[in-house]
């Protein structure tokens, strides 16, 4: 027996060196245990400002580092409640209220984890131990230089900064005349200080920088591509040929596929299974992007959990074995989404929230112990940087591209991935795991297991025989005794009617004799 | 001869009560009120729940949601209360219904009695009540006219069997078309009727006829073959009357019935891109064919949208989103009414075979999918109520399920009727005609609903969608077993004759065939 595991070893590994080159990671990427439990508080959500939605991105970086968020307006802070949480993060996007909640005032002056402020007016206490300066922008634009990127020019209004700070700073904002120079964040110890946030644009990004040392996240970040809008009624074959151009070029990608939910054994299901398996056999990974949910939400309807476990257990059936899941932010603080959708997995793609449907919405977001950043590739795109390569981000984030319609957009998408020297990683090297209620599956350094048993994902893709019965042929017995009693029928039916015909015919003529005589 | 034994009674039977006439009419309307109102304004008060469609009316009539949780209450509780909106109301006209009508004089009276910022459902249902009291009223009067009093009442009692069930009167507490459909459709059969009777002014019921078709029409984007089918029909009626003013008026009042059923028909088109476009496919043309994946091909649309075969645009979770720009692009944009429509024409044994799915769901009034308790009531989710529900809870279990009875029963009545409407024509009775011809519509009315439903929306909300031809069904079934009523099971005993007053040649041909 040890003797066949090390010869299955040493296949894994030949198998592996002829694969193409991909960055090497760690076994695991899952947070350091135990996982953060964070308080963010908002004293608004600045709806129509230039701040709208730097809440709800915190909310995604932070899932990103799996840490545990509670979220909750600062008027809603409930005494005490401070001190069960690893950190607390206020967001001041009100530039003229004040905090009036005492509880709150009074906790966070007594509390001792770490803190990390957003936005307008830190608190005097933070002011003091960073030296901060505060001011407010108020110029057209300013450029952005952190981690390895330099001088992104960001449209910036209303721009909240420090002038000074004695703490550690991280990146540094400048204006086109350097008649402002300030660092985007500043910390010392347990306290933090970012003045501003804005979603959709760079700042996201840098704020990671930010987050992942006031997180203490200390396992090595990767970045992934990500292909979504993956549908069974997609161009299966551009799948496939994308799958193939990804694999030629040594770029390992992420496949987030949309969940079918019934007639799952039509030819047009077995089609869409093989060209996952297509792609699962180009260094792609499978993830279940999570379902569209149709307005209005029926609360009464449980259905999500049964129909999310049969699409996994089909895809599994049919080869292509799903790692993870993909879903927009939101899911994770819905109760009902979080475990009935997400609860099999325990890896996720975050996407950016569209339309928001909750069921059972909490305030408490489910974790996942590896969670990939979701970005748009624009934001990236032509980003000044030292050197050519992309430098690595600071958390997991997937550039994430639509599945392109034509070929066109096929060569557009590549040409991009080229011009952008990106370094992705294999979403198969790091840890995840699936259950159904029949079936585990598990991916650890390239190697994915279904129920204990490695899976080859070598595939060379077959063509689906279209014969399926669509409906059901009725039962029918006495086929051929009614066929003949029909045929009987139809002569002696035939033979009445030519009969009665004559007889009427005789009959007529008959009658016209007898009274024409008269 | 049936004009040689007949029965002597005067030409409206009814009961004289301390100077009180007690009529058949007045006793099934009042019958019919008395049902509706224990049912609809008495707890536990009985309505139907959203199915998600009525923010599409109410919201452009100025009405809103105000219960945080009304989410939760689709399907399963009806909500008796809604918001009116305070301020400009910005939400522009989703559908275009003559129901609209109705909702703003339920607004309007709400505002001067009870609220100005709650609507009280009650209102509406009250003056639907009393629309369809009134339309009961007519009715009766019509089918009883000349009718003996012990079978007139007979006649009244099984019209508050029928008509009284909640199955029908529980529509009035929503905000479905149906319960538009069902007054003005009622209004429809007993004015044309009346006219055929002459027992009213012929202009009053010319008039009633013509409003009522052009608000059931308008009612819903479906109802546009009515007014075509309505407008083709009632031509006749202007051989009725000689003076040419008459005539004149309702060959407008047909051509303007034509005029807006086509206008309603034009405007399907636009708006056929919604949720029944998407059952029209997936439960329509995919679920009758034995191969979707070709039935797809022929619209030159991609084969693997067999996958939603049977899916419904309410699926909580789905593939995909029902209004993505990818099924606007690729899916919705290949196909229409009239494509669907030629699919069948070409594809007969899935016609048939969708068409017997139709026929099965024919028979059902009330859709059992809607709960009709509020939550307060305490009954569980989508609890049905089954109060004053015989009738239709009678039809649903013994009619039988296939499209050949639908025909078989088409056929027998067209029968029965067929030989008083020849004599009509012999002896150029054009009044006379107008029995047939009124069944006739009816009948037709009653199909282009389960025709328009399967190729509109396929076999979704089947039951609600075939509403009008349950309608036209009770109807007709009522007006014929009425006949036998009136007439007597025995051949010997007949319908009475004409009052000696009038012409004779006015009635003689009512009184032949199968009767009154």
């Amino acid at each position: 027996m040890r003797r066949r595991g090390i010869f299955i070893l040493v296949i894994l590994l030949l198998g592996g060196s002829l694969l193409p080159p991909v960055r090497a990671v760690s076994a695991a990427t899952a947070s350091p245990a135990p996982a953060q439990r964070i308080l963010l508080l908002f004293d608004s959500l600045g709806r129509g400002t230039d701040q709208e939605g730097n809440v709800a991105e915190l909310q995604r970086l932070l899932a990103a580092y799996s840490a545990q968020v509670t979220l909750k307006p600062i008027a809603g802070y409930e005494p005490g409640s401070m001190s069960a949480y690893t950190g607390v993060i206020t967001v001041v996007n009100n530039d003229e209220l004040g905090i009036t909640n005492q509880a709150y005032l009074q906790d966070a002056a007594k509390y001792r984890g770490a803190v990390l402020h957003v936005g307008y007016r830190p608190p005097a206490g933070m002011q003091q131990t960073l030296g901060l300066k505060p001011g407010v922008w108020h110029g057209a634009g300013a450029s952005l230089s952190i981690g390895g990127f330099t001088g992104i020019p960001l449209d910036v209004k209303k721009m909240p900064y420090t002038a000074a700070g004695s703490g550690r700073p991280y990146g540094l904002w400048s204006s086109a005349d350097e008649g402002m120079q300030a660092p985007f964040a500043v910390s010392r110890g347990r306290i933090t200080y970012l003045p501003y946030l804005k979603q959709g644009n760079f700042t996201g990004m840098a704020a990671a920088y930010v987050l992942k040392d006031w997180l203490k996240f200390t396992a090595e970040p990767q970045t992934y591509l990500v292909i979504k809008e993956i549908y069974p009624f997609s161009d299966l074959e551009l799948l496939e040929k994308l799958a193939d151009r990804l694999y030629q070029s040594g770029i390992p990608f992420i496949a987030s596929v949309r969940p079918v939910f019934g007639n799952t054994d039509f030819p047009a299901m077995k089609r869409y299974l093989e060209a996952l398996r297509t792609v699962q056999a180009h260094n792609g990974s499978i993830v279940v992007n999570a379902p569209a949910v149709r307005p209005p939400v029926n609360t009464k309807d449980r259905t999500l959990r049964g129909k999310m476990n049969h699409f996994i257990n089909v895809l599994t059936e049919g080869g292509a074995v799903p790692l993870g899941v993909a879903a927009e932010g939101y899911w994770t603080y819905d109760k009902e989404y979080s475990t009935a959708g997400m609860g099999f997995f325990n890896s996720a793609v975050l996407y950016p929230d569209g339309e928001t449907h909750y069921m059972e919405q909490m305030d408490t977001s489910a974790v996942f112990a590896s969670a990939v950043y979701s970005l748009p590739p624009e934001l990236l795109q032509g980003i000044s940087r030292d050197g050519k390569a992309m430098p690595q981000l600071p958390l997991n984030a997937g550039v994430t591209y639509d599945l392109p319609e034509n070929e066109d957009g096929l060569e557009e998408l590549l040409q991009s991935l080229k011009n952008e020297w990106y370094t992705f990683a294999d979403y198969k090297q790091a840890s995840h795991k699936v259950s159904t209620d029949i079936h585990t599956l598990e991916a650890a350094a390239g190697v994915v297991k279904v129920d204990g048993h490695t899976l080859d994902v070598d595939y060379i893709p077959k063509t689906v025989i279209d014969d399926y019965q669509y409906q059901e042929k009725q039962a029918t017995s006495f086929n051929t005794l009614f066929s003949v009693q029909n045929q009987f029928f139809i002569v002696v039916i035939l033979a009445a009617l030519i009969l009665f015909g004559g007889l009427l015919a005789i009959g007529y003529r008959l009658y016209r004799r007898k009274y024409l005589r008269k | 001869m049936i004009d040689n034994n007949l029965e002597h009674t005067t030409i409206r039977p009814g009961l004289t009560l301390a100077g009180f006439r007690v009529t058949p009419a007045f006793v099934a309307a009042f019958g019919v009120l008395l049902v509706t109102v224990i049912s609809l304004f008495t707890l536990p008060y009985i309505g139907m729940a959203d199915n998600g469609d009525f923010y599409r009316i109410i919201y452009s009539n100025g009405l809103y949601f105000d219960l945080p949780d009304y989410d939760s209450r689709y399907f399963g509780y009806f909500v008796k209360q809604f918001g009116i909106f305070q301020y400009y109301n910005e939400n522009s006209s989703m559908v275009v219904s003559s129901q609209s009508l109705f909702i703003k004089l339920a607004i309007f009276i709400n505002k001067l009695f009870f609220s100005k910022e709650v609507f009280d459902i009650r209102f509406q249902a009250g003056i639907y009540t009393l629309l369809y009291v009134t339309a009961i009223y007519l009715l009766i009067e019509a089918v009883t006219f000349k009718m003996s009093f012990k079978r007139g009442m007979l006649v009244a009692v099984l019209a508050i069997f029928i008509f009284g069930d909640t199955g029908y009167t529980a529509y009035f507490s929503s905000f479905f078309g149906e319960s538009v459909v069902m007054v003005t459709m009622i209004m429809v059969f007993a004015s044309w009727l009346l006219l055929y009777r002459k027992r009213y002014n012929d202009y009053a019921m010319l008039a009633i006829l013509l409003i009522s078709t052009l608000i059931l029409t308008t009612s819903k984007q479906q109802n546009a073959p009515v007014g075509m089918v309505i407008s083709l029909l009632s031509v006749p009626l202007i051989l009725i009357r000689r003076d040419k003013l008459f005539r004149w008026i309702t060959l407008l009042s047909a051509g303007l019935m034509m005029f807006v059923g086509i206008a309603t028909y034009l405007n399907i088109s636009k708006e056929f891109v919604n949720i029944n476009q998407y059952h029209a496919m997936t439960r329509g043309v995919l679920m009758e064919s034995e191969n979707p994946e070709t039935a797809l091909n022929s619209f030159g649309i991609n084969e693997q949208y067999a996958i939603l075969k049977s899916n419904t645009y309410y699926d909580q979770y789905g593939t995909v989103d029902v209004k993505s720009e990818m099924l606007q692009k690729d899916f919705y944009s290949r196909y229409g009414f009239v494509s669907i429509l030629k699919y069948y024409v070409t594809h007969p044994d899935q016609l048939g075979s969708i068409l017997d799915t139709a026929a099965e769901s024919a028979y059902k009034i009330k859709p059992a999918a809607m709960g009709n308790y509020e939550m307060s009531a305490g009954k569980e989710f989508r609890a049905q109520s089954h109060f004053f529900s015989l009738y239709s809870t009678l039809k649903e279990k013994l009619a039988p399920r296939t499209f050949a009875f639908i025909l078989l029963w088409m056929a027998v009545t067209i029968g029965v009727y067929m030989p008083s409407f020849v004599r009509s024509l012999r002896t150029r009775d054009y009044r006379g005609m107008q029995r047939l011809l009124l069944i006739l519509a009816t009948m037709l009315v009653g199909l282009s609903g389960i025709v328009v439903s399967i190729i509109g929306a396929g076999d979704a909300d089947i039951a609600k969608h075939e509403f009008l031809f349950t309608l036209a069904f009770d109807l007709i079934t009522f007006q014929v077993v009425s006949s036998v009523i009136g007439r007597g099971m025995s051949s010997r005993k007949s319908m009475p004759a004409a009052p000696p007053a009038l012409p004779a040649t006015d009635y003689t041909t009512l009184n032949r065939g199968v009767g009154a």
